[in-house]
């Protein structure tokens, strides 16, 4: 038998698989920190490449600069500065992430749950269903 | 306003309706749009800018999302570059490079904003974006705003020194990076533009958020002053020669477009037709779910039918309709909604047969205007009365059952 609001509740249900759910179920299949502790390595591995190309475009810019004082200059020294303009923007851009991360979990936890919710409700309608045609 | 309400509501439904050709189409103007602009400012590279490449690459991009686009007119960019020079690109793809790598895996949605960015510059308009930015977008969008502005002045400087770039100078290579540098991190103009945009973006959102009446509009109205102001201090300050005429000419094309855009958008839910598949044990379901619309659209034209005769035009029901009218012209919604009604009442065939029955076995006589012009009023309200088939009213009728008791009451009492 065809049920109208079980086939109205199965058609949201499949509109939110078709969008939204697709991110969500894929989210939701990750423990909370296995999920953002992915995301921050990849952050990480980002910010690597973009400082390096950050450092391309300064060598490229002062190479001229850097050619005449390579001799001169406290190599040591230089080192370190660009370790920790690194570091700064490795840890910045990482907790951007883990803040952007975590809620965007959190959101997508939830509408899971409004989701599981909606499973159970279809899962009483058939057995209520089952029980009517016995 | 109820006419604009109603216009509204039709694109609405048509959009709900034709949604999977408008989409594609419109994506293809906005590819068709953004090709013509880089051909336009960096078309070196004379193969790909060609009007059949164009074209193909534009049909294209209408079955790609728009993140796609974006990728496609940045390497478009990147090839054009290469062409001029070898520093062109790698000063602008590391800055593209940069953008895609540290901010767009948080807001892809917002790379729509980079590639309209450029594009609304070239057309003169560039004060829409902030507006339309903060009505529709959040403060995380100054950074694609941003980013479309720097963009947008690193190929503008590109093009203006293309004869300089193309020149195979081999040792100058190095120079000329940093003079490419130098004019993006040094140029007040640019620095100016992103400081107003941002700051209008911000105060856009904020105001628009506000739980006040017309938020929309008075974020719109202060967000272009705020723009207009910022720009100004910064034109007096770093004496960047901004044409003040084309700024608050600008600004009023953008506060239109800013105005027609919170008319289409504010408090208006494009609801998409959905069309899934799933099943169950005995059935495969093939659903398709249409949106509802909020307010019923006449579908049928209203025909006004004047009267010639001056008396006839007073007659009661012709000031009732006029009436009602009035009444509801305050509410559009509800005025639209009764419009239909009254649309289908006045679509009954022109007077021209002398009785027509209804569903009540009444009859309304319908005269021709010759002899409607020979009574009077009188006569005229008689005429246009609902009669049955022994040429009564309801109350003549009545009146009549009535009488004829009372006659038999009193001959039983005779009796």
């Amino acid at each position: 038998m065809l049920n109208e609001s079980r086939i109205k509740l199965m058609t949201k249900m499949a509109v939110y698989e078709e969008r939204e759910g697709r991110k969500s179920m894929s989210i939701g299949t990750y423990f909370r920190g296995d999920y953002i502790g992915k995301e921050v390595i990849k952050s990480i591995i980002y910010a690597t490449v973009a400082y390096l190309i950050i450092i391309g475009v300064y060598v490229c810019y002062d190479f001229q600069i850097l050619v005449q004082d390579i001799y001169r200059m406290d190599l040591v020294q230089f080192g370190i500065k660009i370790l920790k303009d690194y570091l700064k923007l490795v840890v910045s851009y990482s907790i951007v992430t883990y803040i952007y991360y975590a809620m965007r979990y959190q959101s997508a936890r939830r509408s899971l749950r409004s989701y599981y919710n909606n499973l159970r409700r279809l899962n009483s309608m058939y057995r209520k269903e089952e029980a009517e045609t016995k | 306003m109820a006419q604009l309400l109603l216009i509204r509501e039709q694109i609405k439904s048509i959009y709900s309706r034709y949604e999977a050709f408008i989409v594609p189409a419109l994506k293809f103007l906005l590819a068709l749009i953004a090709m013509l602009f880089i051909n336009d400012n960096v078309g070196y590279a004379e193969r790909l800018s060609g009007a059949a490449v164009t074209v193909l690459v534009s049909l294209f991009c209408s079955f790609l999302p728009l993140n796609f686009i974006v990728i496609l007119c940045a390497a478009f960019i990147l090839l054009h570059l290469y062409a001029l020079s070898l520093e062109a690109v790698l000063v602008v793809g590391a800055m593209v490079f940069l953008m895609f790598l540290l901010y767009y895996r948080f807001a892809p949605k917002d790379t729509v904003l980079l590639l309209l960015t450029p594009i609304l510059f070239a057309m003169k308009i560039p004060y829409v974006i902030p507006l339309s930015a903060g009505l529709m977008g959040t403060p995380a969008s100054i950074v694609s705003v941003g980013c479309g502005v720097v963009i947008y002045y690193a190929l503008s400087y590109v093009s203006s020194i293309a004869p300089v770039l193309a020149a195979s100078d081999s040792e100058g290579i190095f120079e000329r990076i940093r003079m490419l540098i130098d004019a993006i991190i040094q140029n007040k103009e640019l620095l100016m533009v992103i400081v107003a945009f941002s700051a209008t973006i911000l105060m856009v959102y904020l105001i628009r958020r506000l739980p006040v009446d017309h938020s929309w509009t008075i974020a719109i109205i202060t967000g272009t002053l705020m723009n207009i102001l910022i720009i100004l201090i910064g034109d007096l300050k770093y004496n960047t020669y901004i044409s003040i005429g084309s700024l608050i000419f600008g600004s009023i094309v953008s506060v239109l477009v800013s105005i027609v855009l919170k008319f289409f958008v504010f408090n208006v839910d494009y609801g998409r037709t959905e069309r899934v598949q799933f099943e169950d044990d005995e059935y495969y379901y093939y659903v398709k779910a249409v949106p509802k619309n909020t307010v019923a659209i006449p579908n049928k034209k209203v025909k006004k039918i004047k009267g010639q005769s001056g008396d006839l035009q007073r007659s009661g029901s012709i000031s009732h309709t006029s009436r009602r009218s009035r009444s509801e012209s305050d509410v559009p919604e509800y005025h639209m909604r009764r419009s239909a009604t009254k649309g289908s009442q006045s679509e009954e065939p022109p007077v021209t047969s002398r009785s027509k029955g209804n569903k009540n076995g009444t009859k309304r006589i319908i005269l021709p205007e010759e002899e409607v012009k020979d009574m009077d009023l009188a006569e005229q309200s008689r005429a246009i009365r609902r009669v049955d088939g022994s040429g009564m009213t309801g109350i003549e009728r009545a009146a009549a059952a009535k009488a004829r008791q009372d006659r038999e009451e009193r001959r039983r009492h005779e009796q």
